[in-house]
């Protein structure tokens, strides 16, 4: 997160608390790519994502009174959107472990193509626990540290330790029999 | 970081929002009161209530006549404590005048019993020019 947008988040809230209605949609489209992004990252699906990503703004736009700052703002649509997706994930039936077959897509020739890496890195990350998807998420597209993680999730560091290296053993061990069976 | 997380980074980079997802949101918000606002509005709609100023009214009122029932027993009290002290005083004078009355009497029945010689001597005790 740039100081840039920080103080661009600062200044929306001001605005807002002045009661300027244009404030709202400025906040929302400052961070739209963000949660929309975790959602979407954690579901797989991009029409869930998206009914999940406006549903975390409509209760932005209920609770925006309470937030004290732009810092504030992010973390809470990181916490907020992390356990909302978590929450979707848990209300649909369980679904079979993803094999490596609904993995895979190798209809390229090289596996190291970025999109169709990309895809299946993806797809691997879906097909993690919820627990352990939101660590790789946060890890990795947010980029944030162990500390950051364990305060949204509100987990313990060493949780977030153990359950990334988990996550990224699991998602090693898959990627290289992918990339094996993409190559044969 | 190494390779592997590398190429997990570049996989899990943030993606666009589909398009009209802000307009979506917005026309969701429409309609629903705006935060922080909302707790004055409700406050004010809620003073506004005719049924509310009567009773205000009403309650303002109660309020100046207890004040002023308050007021008048106090000051009815302070009059009869006045009062009765007024009464204990005049009756404490009474006793004392009547004391006094029975005391000037035996004064006097002593003065006529006592025979003149003894009175004398005992005016010659006395400095002189004291008794005229």
């Amino acid at each position: 997160m740039t100081t840039a947008t920080l103080q661009q988040g600062e200044e929306g809230l001001a605005r807002f608390i002045r009661g300027d209605a244009t404030a709202f949609a400025d906040i929302v489209q400052e961070h739209q790519s963000m949660v929309f992004s975790i959602a979407y990252h954690f579901l797989h699906d991009r029409g869930r994502a998206e009914e999940v990503a406006q549903d975390v703004f409509l209760r932005l736009y209920r609770h925006l009174a309470s937030i004290k700052s732009g810092n504030h703002l992010v973390f809470w649509l990181r916490k907020v959107t992390c356990r909302r997706s978590i929450d979707e994930v848990r209300k649909l039936p369980k679904a079979p472990p993803a094999s490596l077959e609904d993995v895979a897509e190798p209809a390229a020739e090289s596996p190291d193509l970025d999109p169709l890496l990309s895809r299946g890195l993806r797809r691997m990350v879906a097909s993690l626990s919820e627990d352990a998807r939101a660590v790789v998420v946060l890890r990795y597209q947010e980029e944030l540290d162990l500390a950051d993680i364990a305060e949204i999730l509100d987990i313990p560091v060493n949780t977030v330790k153990s359950r990334l290296q988990r996550s990224l053993e699991i998602l090693r061990e898959k990627f290289h029999r992918w990339a094996g069976d993409v190559q044969r | 970081m190494n390779p592997f997380e590398e190429k997990l980074r570049n996989a899990l980079r943030r993606e666009a929002a589909p398009e009209g997802f802000a307009e979506k949101v917005l026309a969701r918000t429409r309609g629903l009161p705006q935060p922080g606002e909302k707790a004055w509005r409700q406050f004010g709609a809620f003073l506004a209530l005719p049924v509310l100023r009567g009773a205000l009214a009403a309650a303002a009122v109660c309020l100046v006549i207890a004040a002023g029932v308050v007021h008048h027993e106090r000051q009815e009290r302070w009059r009869r404590e006045g009062e009765m002290a007024r009464v204990q005083v005049r009756q404490a004078l009474r006793i004392a005048s009547v004391k006094l009355n029975v005391a000037r009497k035996k004064v006097r029945e002593i003065n006529r019993e006592t025979p003149p010689s003894r009175l004398k001597c005992a005016v010659h005790e006395r400095p002189q020019g004291v008794i005229t």
